[in-house]
């Protein structure tokens, strides 16, 4: 009983990751061919003519879906304990792909963040959290301190998918509170990223117990 | 139970945002005779065609101009099933402003057009003079449009009344009129007033709920919610301020179809669209005046209605939908 309603759970539990990383691919693939004028980028029409804009911003499209993917099948167990070296090459993509392309190309978009300073704030608060947690977890696989590492890792992985996490939240308060856009914008800025933090805490706080009863 | 629930919860979700990332069938109203692309005449030019006119025709002053107000229909039977009831308080027996523009007495020919609805439709025909004094007009349409039909009116203390039928057989084949003359002056200042709200029935979502009247006794009440505008469209106006990024990013999208609107409303655009022309008829300000109003618009306003527009755009696709712009 307890094995099925396990088994149950984690097919849930990617079933649905695996659902919204589909739904993040159509939104990605918008951006396929490379285009100015489509989804986000019209309502960046200020700042979409900077190169280094259009650097940052494409980057940070193209690569975010590979750390998505690449963090959510990094937490399947069977793959870390069967194939330990699939683990440590894909967890050092996921890394790589964190600290040198999708984190600084967000801190960039951050600064010219719809919605003002308030989510400006949130998104560079998020895109330096992000780098830390990320390369913190790498540090502590280092140094074969494992329990360290997963903790920091489902922090990180926390942070990646609040991609996801501000999406939905943006589409149950359109749908059901009918806020005005800029303002459920401002809003779910921070609650994307906290939500998901304040559960990995409670996960991580959770495991901690149980390992010691 | 704990997993029974979550696979509830989880096809809820899926149901509810399957591929909704964006919102497809977004359609965003740009009428024909809106289109900003092409460069604007000075706004005088239409005013100075018209002066000439005037400046050779200072006869019957009283009579040449617009006559403005609602063309209401004239057929008692079956009066119900053409009437619109949208919402409690919302009822649309479809009325419309018309606008009915005599330019010229000659001879008694009289040429003129009519403004209504979104067409504009010239006439002739001829005036006379009644037995008490008063001055009749039939007037014919040329016939080559499905709504083109006859006018037969009478200016009597400066209220111009009578009927008009339509030649083919069309929904409403006789309307009455009382109208009053007035003129018409594009000012940029005017806002809107708060005298009917915008309902656009077009676009809503049903939802339905379920309500237990007695014990296990269930009653289905279908409600349905109306794309609608909230009070900013009161205050922003397009035409006389330089909207900005920040003023327009947080308006949702049936205030930003209304202030759009507006600017074509201030130039006296006659609306096809028939929501919009409800909403804006009901403006007591409001004169049909033109079908094209595209050389009409100030760098100001066309500036404002790129901006708006994009809003609107990204709020009709984006808003309520997983993906964001």
């Amino acid at each position: 009983m307890q094995r099925s309603k396990s088994i149950i759970t984690k097919t849930l539990y990617f079933a649905t990751l695996l659902y919204f990383s589909y739904l993040m691919l159509l939104i990605t693939l918008q951006y396929i061919p490379l285009r100015l004028d489509v989804a986000f980028l019209n309502i960046k029409y200020d700042i979409i003519d900077q190169k280094f804009y259009q650097l940052a911003f494409f980057s940070h499209v193209y690569t975010s879906i590979f750390v998505l993917l690449i963090g959510i099948v990094q937490f399947s167990s069977s793959i870390r304990i069967q194939f330990p070296k699939v683990h440590r090459l894909m967890g050092k993509c996921y890394v790589f792909l964190i600290l040198v392309i999708s984190s600084p190309s967000g801190l960039i978009m951050a600064f010219y963040a719809n919605g003002g300073m308030i989510s400006q704030f949130s998104f560079v608060m998020q895109a330096f959290i992000w780098f830390l947690f990320t390369l913190l977890a790498l540090v502590y696989a280092r140094n074969k301190q494992w329990t360290l590492h997963r903790n920091f890792m489902i922090r990180s992985l926390a942070l990646t998918l609040s991609a996801i996490t501000l999406r939905l939240l943006k589409w149950m308060i359109a749908n059901w509170l009918e806020w005005p856009p800029m303002d459920i914008y401002r809003l779910v800025a921070w609650l994307g990223w906290l939500v998901n933090l304040g559960i990995a805490e409670i996960y991580i706080w959770k495991s901690k117990h149980l390992r010691v009863v | 139970m704990r997993t029974i629930f979550q696979l509830i919860v989880t096809a809820l979700l899926f149901s509810f945002c399957s591929d909704n990332i964006k919102n497809h069938n977004a359609q965003i109203v740009v009428e024909d005779g809106t289109q900003t692309d092409t460069p604007s005449i000075q706004m005088s030019d239409r005013q100075m065609d018209r002066k000439i006119d005037e400046a050779e025709e200072p006869k019957y002053p009283d009579l040449v101009g617009n006559w403005v107000g609602y063309f209401e229909r004239d057929d008692d039977q079956s009066r119900e099933d053409k009437t619109l009831y949208v919402d409690e308080g919302f009822v649309w027996t479809r009325e419309n402003k018309i606008n009915i523009s005599i330019d010229q007495i000659k001879n008694g020919t009289v040429t003129g057009r009519s403004i209504v609805a979104g067409n504009d439709r010239p006439f002739k025909g001829t005036m006379r003079i009644t037995d008490e004094g008063n001055h009749h007009f039939s007037l014919k349409e040329p016939g080559d449009h499905r709504y083109d039909g006859e006018f037969n009116f009478t200016i009597i203390d400066g209220r111009l009344q009578g009927t008009w039928t339509a030649y083919q057989d069309i929904d409403i084949k006789k309307r009455k009129y009382d109208l009053e003359k007035r003129s018409f002056r594009y000012n940029p200042d005017v806002n809107l007033e708060r005298s009917k709200q915008y309902v656009n029935w077009n676009e809503s979502l049903e939802t339905i709920e379920r309500v237990e009247m007695d014990e296990n006794e269930f009653e289905e009440w279908i409600a349905q919610e109306f794309a609608t505008a909230t009070d900013l469209i009161y205050t922003i106006n397009a035409s006389n301020t330089n909207l900005t990024k920040s003023q327009v990013e947080n308006l949702k999208r049936g205030d930003l179809t209304i202030i759009r609107n507006t600017i074509y409303a201030r130039h006296g655009y006659s609306y096809k669209n028939r929501p919009l022309r409800v909403f804006f008829d009901a403006q007591s300000w409001y004169i049909p005046v033109h079908t094209d109003i595209k050389s009409d618009f100030t760098d100001l306003e066309k500036e404002n209605i790129e901006l708006l527009l994009r809003y609107e755009k990204n709020a009709s696709e984006y808003y309520d939908s997983f993906g964001r712009g």
